[in-house]
């Protein structure tokens, strides 16, 4: 079985929850109290997708406004980026708005995005409504999936997308990345919660 | 946590000494961060937990800024490091870490220094890092008594800039001498901290404090901002000449980065400019020789002096050796004066006032500007050293040394034949490499096989008597084997090998050599003569003696169970239970008080 290593960064705004997801994903637990991340911490996890072995090298980064201009070592060279939200912050998905920007001018041109809402256990608090969210992310061809890190709802899910998403290897060793990203462009949000 | 401590920032320095009657004096480095190695003089003990800057200290010792500003002028402002750790080492940085002179190196430069740590330092290795070095190659154990400089320097145009340049280095202080991963390294961070800033090396810090420590054969990943490097530090068990990591086809140096080797420097390309003369070289290298190197840049200097003390690997260059030596060095006095001999030390320069100071060493490799791989190396003969004067002397080895091994005309040959074919360097790199590598083997095979017969037979190992000792190194005996199963067996080239063999052993590099062997070799002995008691019926032989003697015995083997875990003994697995439970037996036999007494932990 064929082994791809992926680079993924996560992205998005301070205390929305990007490391916790990662937490989740990668060691399937949860702590409510974790210190801010310095720079980016780095974590991987391989998953099976049908006959070939993803290792995702995830770069899970600083939301920090002081770490900002670092976020191009972290996406460049990148397969998939997730960019995350806090569904009880509008500001938060206005970050995302920012980075989607960011990554469409500077990032690499076959980027997979996914867009998380994450705190979906918080429905009660919510500002950013699923609907306005999940219209943005089909505007541009994002994947997007509400999640909560918390309670483990559709984290693998997030990482399952990405890897339907990945551009398979052809023979040649090219990859027909344009083909199946315009083939596949409306994104699913099964399961959502609350 | 990176950048705490700024209670020492901004605290004036003392004035670097006045050497402006030099052309060096032209650059002063000034200001700026250095990265924190964590709480200062910490003793690592056993099971001590690892604390924060532990991981990031089992790979360097810190990292510094140096830079040059016109308005600050001369001073350092230190962050994080404790002031004992740095006063004293960061006025050499300062100057190490920039090139000599201004010339040639515009845009980016990478080299190496290295400097004699302060005798008043304590080593703070915790014991996790004593027994990854155990396991790795002689040339790529910890240094104990110097420190690494890997820099990474910026100059460019910067019209916003008062002096109308930006000048800025990226250092990393190290005792691990893996060259090639912190040029890999710098290469990934310079750049980016040059744009970025503070946040970078905070991030950068952050990342190597989660590394896994530098243990020789395992494949580390190491991520470091955005890209994963997968490095491999050999081992002593390794064959030598061979690589176990591969890069592979599809990488992309975004993602993650294969080095197929942590230390190895691409020796053609350093000897280009000499390659006539290498065999020589190889020589004056393994006899421990006064020799300086002449170079144009820092880069270069460094290149060719990591390479001329590479050449005699798997052997360990046992000398001290300087890749970028300046006048600045602590040690400049001292390696410099003319009352004494020149000492056995390489030392890589690229300050011109070092022509006339350095006149009277016998030995000088002068290298011009390597960048014209394509042309030929014209310097076919040795030169005179009378006839090395000025600064516009020729490339070329200026020596009055005879080799005592005749000249192999095949290796010329072949990498002749290599530069008309436009081999590519690396291919090059490899023959050259192998060459030495099977020189330096034919070499020291008989030396080995010497001393492998000084080593007592097994049966002469009595449990009731203390280990039996080596025999002692004969020279005599050494020259005899020498006829029969000397070079000639591994090697095609003729010459007065005796006469060479006659220099070595008074040379540091057999010192070192020997010394370590002998004590490999003492430790093997420690532990056959520990497994042979640990097969003895203790108990029984016990009962037939006093209890003094008992005691005697069970303190005896205590002492030899704290031996065995300090020096790491190479003992069949097992053997240390083994004797745990015979101490614990030997105990349960005495009288109650007397276990009380010796059940306790042995007082420090």
């Amino acid at each position: 079985m064929a082994l791809r290593e992926l680079k993924v960064c996560l992205l998005g705004d301070t205390g929305v929850g990007k490391t916790s997801i990662v937490w989740r994903f990668v060691e399937d637990s949860f702590d409510p109290n974790i210190n801010p991340t310095i720079g980016a911490s780095f974590m991987t996890k391989t998953v099976q997708y049908q006959n070939e072995l993803h290792k995702f090298l995830i770069w899970d980064t600083a939301g920090q406004e002081r770490f900002r201009a670092l976020a191009p070592m972290y996406y460049r060279g990148s397969a998939a980026a997730v960019i995350v939200y806090d569904i009880t912050k509008e500001d938060s998905f206005q970050t995302l708005k920012n980075w989607v920007k960011e990554l469409r001018q500077h990032g690499p041109p076959n980027i997979v995005v996914a867009i998380a809402g994450n705190k979906c256990d918080l429905s009660d608090a919510r500002e950013v409504s699923e609907k306005d969210a999940k219209d943005y992310a089909e505007s541009i061809h994002a994947i997007f999936v509400e999640t909560s890190a918390k309670n483990a709802i559709n984290i693998n899910e997030v990482f399952t997308e990405i890897s339907k998403r990945i551009p398979v290897v052809d023979a040649a060793g090219g990859s027909s990345a344009k083909s199946i990203k315009l083939g596949r462009q409306v994104s699913e949000s099964r399961k959502t919660c609350c | 946590m990176a950048l705490q401590g700024s209670e020492e920032m901004g605290e004036p320095v003392e004035e670097p000494e006045d050497l402006d009657d030099q052309d060096a004096a032209s650059i002063s480095p000034a200001e700026e961060i250095t990265m924190p190695p964590g709480p200062g003089g910490e003793e690592g003990s056993e099971q001590a937990p690892l604390l924060p800057w532990d991981r990031f200290s089992a790979w360097l010792h810190c990292i510094c800024v140096v830079g040059f500003d016109l308005e600050l002028g001369q001073a350092v402002e230190v962050s994080g490091v404790p002031k004992t750790l740095w006063s004293d080492m960061k006025s050499y940085i300062c100057y190490l870490s920039f090139p000599d002179s201004n010339s040639g190196c515009l845009g980016d430069t990478q080299f190496c220094f290295r400097f004699r740590q302060g005798s008043n330092r304590k080593s703070s290795q915790g014991c996790f890092l004593e027994t990854a070095d155990r396991d790795a190659p002689p040339c790529l154990k910890r240094e104990q008594g110097h420190y690494y400089g890997y820099v990474y320097f910026r100059q460019v145009r910067d019209k916003s800039l008062k002096r109308g340049y930006f000048q800025k280095s990226l250092v990393l202080i190290s005792k691990l001498p893996y060259v090639t991963f912190f040029h890999c390294l710098l290469k990934i961070m310079a750049p980016e901290y040059f744009e970025k800033q503070e946040p970078c090396l905070e991030a950068a810090c952050n990342d190597m404090d989660r590394w896994p420590a530098p243990h020789p054969g395992r494949i580390l990943t190491l991520p470091i901002m955005g890209v994963v490097i997968k490095v491999r530090i050999p081992t002593c068990y390794d064959k030598p000449g061979t690589s176990q990591l591969v890069q592979s086809a599809q990488g992309d140096s975004l993602v993650s980065i294969v080095l197929p080797t942590i230390h190895e420097v691409d020796l053609f390309r350093c000897f280009h400019p000499v390659f006539f003369h290498i065999q020589m070289l190889w020589e004056l290298v393994l006899l421990g020789e006064a020799l300086v190197v002449m170079a144009p840049s820092p880069a270069e200097s460094s290149d060719t002096v990591l390479a001329l003390v590479s050449c005699i690997s798997p052997l360990r260059y046992c000398s001290d050796f300087r890749p970028y030596f300046t006048i600045h060095d602590s040690e400049f006095k001292e390696y410099t004066t003319r009352t004494q001999a020149p000492p056995s030390v390489i030392l890589g320069v690229t300050n011109p006032f070092f022509a006339k100071t350095l006149q009277h060493w016998p030995h000088i490799i002068r290298i011009g500007d390597m960048k014209q791989t394509g042309e030929r190396p014209a310097q076919m003969k040795v030169k005179k050293l009378k006839n090395l004067k000025t600064l516009d002397s020729k490339p070329g080895v200026y020596t009055a040394y005879k080799p005592y091994l005749s000249k192999d005309e095949e290796i010329i040959k072949q990498l002749q034949k290599g530069v008309q074919q436009k081999r590519p360097s690396a291919a090059q790199n490899a023959i050259l490499r192998r060459y030495f590598l099977e020189l330096t083997q034919s070499f020291i095979i008989p030396l080995e096989r010497y001393v492998a017969s000084l080593m007592p037979l097994q049966k002469s190992i009595c449990p009731w008597k203390s280990p039996p000792q080596l025999r002692p190194f004969n020279q005599q005996d050494f020259m005899k084997t020498l006829e029969k199963a000397g070079p000639q067996l591994t090697s095609r080239l003729k010459g007065d090998w005796i006469g060479l063999y006659r220099c070595f052993l008074k040379s540091p590099n057999f010192d070192g050599w020997f010394r370590s062997r002998r004590k490999e070799m003492t430790q093997k002995l420690e532990a056959l003569h520990l497994e042979a008691l640990c097969e003895e019926d203790l108990q029984q032989r016990i009962q037939k003696h006093t209890e003094v003697e008992a005691v005697d015995l069970v303190l005896k083997l205590k002492d030899k169970l704290t031996q065995a875990e300090r020096e790491q003994l190479p003992l069949q697995p097992g053997t240390l239970t083994k004797l745990r439970s015979h101490i614990e037996a030997l105990i349960r036999t005495l009288p109650e008080d007397l276990q009380g007494i010796l059940h306790k932990p042995p007082t420090p």
